[in-house]
């Protein structure tokens, strides 16, 4: 397909939203473990979790660059779950488990068969999916590396025949530089022309899927798909290592020090009000999250700082949900849904109680 | 025991600590390309990611969260504990007459692994006490020497800071220049103090004093200036599994500066030994220095002789000697002091561990009239700094303020505390929360922290009476609090009453229901005095051998292979906690010993 500057546009602010869409996934992983055991694995899924963070910001740089404009809030905008990536990986909110790891292997490395035999209980949980918005791009990629390898080379493309400054010819002051944004593998790149845009392009695909020959990159970093291959075979990769045989030393993974969170969960699901209300609140903290994300892309990136007692508070709510179990549903406990939802609405716990005084 | 006491120096420069001095030169010697040995007493465990989560385990699960909770002393490197102060049988041999309060840590790192963070530079005129108000010393140097090595240490430390909330009391910086980082925003509970009381008007002595809630400088990471790159957690694994580098890039306020900071926002010593040039630093753990080893004839060190132990919990060692061209001792006041004197080293001025001071201080505690958010935050982010000057010096002791984030913890044990009062009152559901709430939310602490000028009566010795297990002198410490102290602290205390009174804030100190400190009495007066842990003045340094251990360069006057680095250089400490000027001056003995060693 012809490559524009808006299929360009287009493209990158799918970027922008795929990068996020990783995130709940992680985040439930991680606070599902609970406190002590799984030190390691809590690093890991963590220090990729940030670094997710960072790759979106990059994306919104370089489409802030072009004269675009990143949108993560609103319910057209913010991810749902279960999430439908390119390749036909399913993401899932999902606690720490062997099926976890085996999905998050998938998304970072989409070359990478996983194990269907984890997946089993899933399968009811996963009648409604959600396309990922690359799929609703016109003639879309069919594999992340695709994708990706498509908006480089249509940078390039438009830079040769447009010139670079039609091509970059974004408001410097949106870009979010190491200011405000920061602790994510990395600081921000400020993207202002050709060279810088896939620079950070290339750092994007580099910590996610890494070298096909080296569980390391240029920088003595492990990629994330041979972080989580850690936490699959209990074993640290040494430098040196092949691909797939780590022989460091032993990861201590205890799958049973988890919150057995169901994996799906919609807010239609949860009828206790208490519990409810716990949920409401966590999906307006999420919403908040997002219009500060949009807020820092359009200019004001001092927006993070809020942001940052906004992801304290949906930590906090996530915490609550993960450790309370869910009536009706066995031994399974309740956790975060991710879903949209205003945050200027009437607060939720303001309607349990007018509710409960009725 | 097996002892090797044979062999050449294998290094350039043996450094006897790991604390902030010591991994300073560390850092800047080995950049420099010089080979340098440091011997710390303590366990290496706080340099690890991992080692550190366990000193963070240590700390939950204490049930009295003091300063020394989450670093447990190895058996052959015990340290002061605060609860010693009272029972008076700990690491101390406390002679009196009034007990030192302050601690400090040996592991590596050193005590600025439980440090607040607080970065000030000394005034200009507590470097010439003696000329300018006819107390204490002065120094051989002046503010304008040490100024560009304050720039420096605040450089390396990573000093968040204001340049135009820090220029008063003839504090001047370098044009054009600003702190590494921004200043950390000040608290709600200052902001709402300052709407109070800045602008009041009162006087100290005759000197009339317009009272501000300041922000002060703090090593605690914030946002950069000029792409300062602020450094987070050490996590010094090589087989690229350095995944918690990430955490600690900013400070999130989690209200334990001290006695850890859980994401290591917070500067320690370890940050700037992972910067080190690794191929020319060798840091030896676990090794207790316990002798110098000097020539009789020349008076140049020969080596020191440390025991090196490898398990922390027994005192099974075995003894070494390490040897190289220059000496530093960089192990604390009380340290170097105590392995001078075990060494026979008392110099001609016999000035060796005299001189000691500290900040003795009192706290005013009570409730403000509406809530402040206390718990909240660093544990503090503002102080009152003018009481720091004033034609009173002449007379009594100068004092800062410090005002605290963290309700009464230091002064009661809340929010524990406050809770067990409600209960017991027969508080109970809705009511005991809504007590809480209004009560803990509205709780206001002030450290007022009084100056303190060297006496040559105050000081460490060594008896041999008291060995430690690696049968190491313990410290034997001396140590009274003059009439120009005790002065200062009366007027400190009227002071706060003065704020609290303007602020509407209830005053509550009580040290009948508060923490128990030593007292003091002064004209009829007691006061309750805490230590700072601003350990100075035991080698104390001088243009004069007749009356110094060290010179300007903290040169051991007799040994000139031999330098002693600390705050144990101090000959006056004015109210500026000690660190950032220990730190400049041990950047400027770096670039002595750079010039010397590599000319």
């Amino acid at each position: 397909m012809t490559m524009t500057l808006d299929r360009l546009k287009a493209l990158l602010d799918a970027a922008v939203k795929l990068e996020l869409a990783t995130i709940p996934p992680y985040l439930c992983a991680l606070y599902s473990v609970h406190p002590g055991p799984n030190v390691e694995a809590v690093m890991v899924i963590r220090s990729v979790v940030v670094e997710e963070m960072l790759h979106m910001v990059l994306a919104g740089n370089v489409l802030n660059a072009i004269g675009g404009a990143p949108r993560v809030s609103g319910p057209e905008n913010a991810p749902r779950y279960p999430h439908e990536l390119p390749d036909g990986v399913i993401v899932d909110l999902l606690p720490f488990s062997a099926a976890a790891v085996e999905s998050f292997l998938q998304v970072e490395n989409p070359d990478y068969k996983a194990d269907q035999s984890a997946d089993d209980h899933l399968a009811p949980r996963r009648q409604t999916r959600h396309a990922a918005h690359v799929l609703g791009v016109d003639d879309p990629p069919t594999t992340i590396g695709a994708f990706y390898a498509e908006i480089i080379d249509g940078l390039k493309e438009l830079t040769a025949q447009l010139g670079e400054e039609t091509v970059f010819c974004g408001d410097p002051a949106r870009q979010i530089s190491g200011d405000y944004y920061y602790a994510s593998g990395g600081a921000p790149v400020v993207v202002t022309n050709l060279t810088s845009a896939c620079a950070t392009l290339e750092e994007v695909i580099e910590q996610g899927e890494g070298e096909v020959s080296s569980a390391f990159d240029a920088d003595d970093d492990l990629a994330h798909y041979y972080r989580f291959e850690q936490l699959k075979y209990g074993r640290r990769y040494h430098s040196g290592d092949g691909v797939g045989v780590p022989t460091g030393p032993p990861v201590d993974v205890d799958y049973t020090a988890v919150y057995p969170m169901l994996p799906n969960l919609r807010l239609d699901e949860v009828h206790d009000p208490d519990l409810r209300a716990v949920v409401e609140a966590a999906n307006q903290q999420w919403s908040l999250v997002l219009i500060q994300i949009d807020a820092a892309f359009d200019g004001s990136p001092s927006m993070l700082i809020p942001a940052v007692h906004t992801m304290f508070r949906l930590r906090d709510a996530m915490l609550v949900l993960l450790a309370n179990p869910l009536p009706g549903h066995g031994t399974y406990h309740a956790g975060p849904t991710f879903q949209w939802l205003d945050p200027a609405a009437p607060s939720p716990a303001t309607l349990v109680t007018a509710k409960a005084s009725s | 025991m097996r002892a090797d006491l044979s062999g050449g120096a294998t290094h350039d420069v043996v450094v006897v600590g790991a604390g902030v001095a010591g991994a300073l030169l560390a850092k800047r010697l080995t950049t420099a390309g010089l080979r340098v040995l440091v011997l710390e007493a303590g366990p290496e465990t706080p340099w690890s990611f991992e080692g550190y989560a366990r000193h963070l385990d240590s700390f939950f699960a204490a049930t009295s969260k003091g300063a020394e909770s989450a670093w447990p002393p190895a058996v052959g490197a015990p340290q002061p504990d605060s609860r010693d102060v009272r029972s008076g049988d700990g690491y101390f041999v406390q002679r009196g007459p009034q007990p030192y309060g302050s601690t400090y840590t040996r592991a590596q790192g050193g005590s600025t692994l439980h440090w607040l963070g607080v970065s000030l530079r000394m005034l200009p005129e507590d470097f010439a006490l003696r000329s300018r108000y006819g107390v204490g010393r002065d120094w051989p140097l002046d503010y304008q020497t040490l100024e560009p090595y304050y720039r420096q240490a605040e450089l390396e430390i990573g000093v968040a800071a204001d340049v135009a909330d820090q220029t008063y009391h003839g504090i001047e910086f370098a044009p054009g220049y600003d702190y590494p980082m921004q200043r950390i925003p000040q608290s709600y509970s200052d902001l709402t103090l300052a709407a109070a009381v800045d602008g009041m008007e009162t006087t100290i002595g005759d000197s009339p004093i317009s009272v501000r809630i300041r922000s002060y400088p703090a090593a605690r990471n914030s946002i950069p200036r000029n792409g300062f790159r602020p450094v987070g957690a050490v996590d010094a694994r090589t087989d690229g599994q350095a995944l918690a580098r990430d955490l600690g890039q900013r400070c999130a306020g989690n209200t334990a500066c001290t006695p850890i900071c859980p994401i290591q926002a917070k500067y320690n010593a370890g940050k700037s030994l992972a910067q080190a040039d690794r191929s020319r630093l060798q840091v030896l753990a676990q090794a207790v220095a316990s002798k110098i080893l000097v020539d009789a004839g020349s008076g140049l060190v020969q080596g020191v002789e440390y025991k090196r132990y490898d398990d922390p919990r027994s005192a099974r060692h075995a003894v070494h000697v390490a040897r190289a061209r220059v000496y530093v001792l960089a192990a604390h006041a009380v340290e170097n002091a105590k392995l001078m004197l075990a060494s026979g080293l008392l110099g001609t001025s016999g000035m060796v561990g005299r001189n000691l001071m500290d900040h003795p201080s009192i706290y005013g505690w009570g409730l403000a009239p509406t809530p402040v958010g206390a718990f909240r935050g660093p544990q503090s982010t503002s102080g009152i700094d003018d009481a720091r000057s004033g034609a009173f010096r002449s007379q009594h002791a100068a004092f800062r303020v410090d005002i605290g984030n963290d309700g009464w913890r230091a002064t009661t044990g809340a929010p524990d505390t406050t809770v067990t009062e409600a209960v017991n009152q027969g508080l109970y559901g809705v009511e005991l929360l809504t007590h809480l709430r209004t009560r803990l939310s509205r709780q206001v602490r002030f450290s007022l922290n009084v100056e303190q000028l060297a006496s040559p009566d105050n000081r460490v010795t060594i008896d041999p009476q008291f060995i430690d297990p690696l049968g190491n002198p313990r410290p034997v410490i001396h140590y009274d609090i003059d009439d120009y102290s005790l002065a200062g602290m009366a007027a400190a205390k009227r002071f706060y009453q003065a704020v609290f009174a303007r602020a509407g804030i209830d005053d509550r100190s009580d040290p009948a229901t508060g923490v128990w400190f030593p007292t003091v009495t002064y004209e009829g007066e007691e006061f309750h005095y805490h230590g700072m842990g601003h350990f100075a003045g035991t080698h104390i340094m001088g243009d004069d051998s007749s009356t110094s251990v060290v010179d300007v360069d903290q040169r051991s006057w007799e040994h000139r292979n031999l330098f002693l680095v600390g705050s144990g250089s101090f000959p006056s400490m004015g109210t500026s906690n000690p660190t950032l000027t220990l730190a400049a001056l041990a950047l400027r003995t770096a670039d002595q010993l750079e010039t010397g060693l590599r000319g």
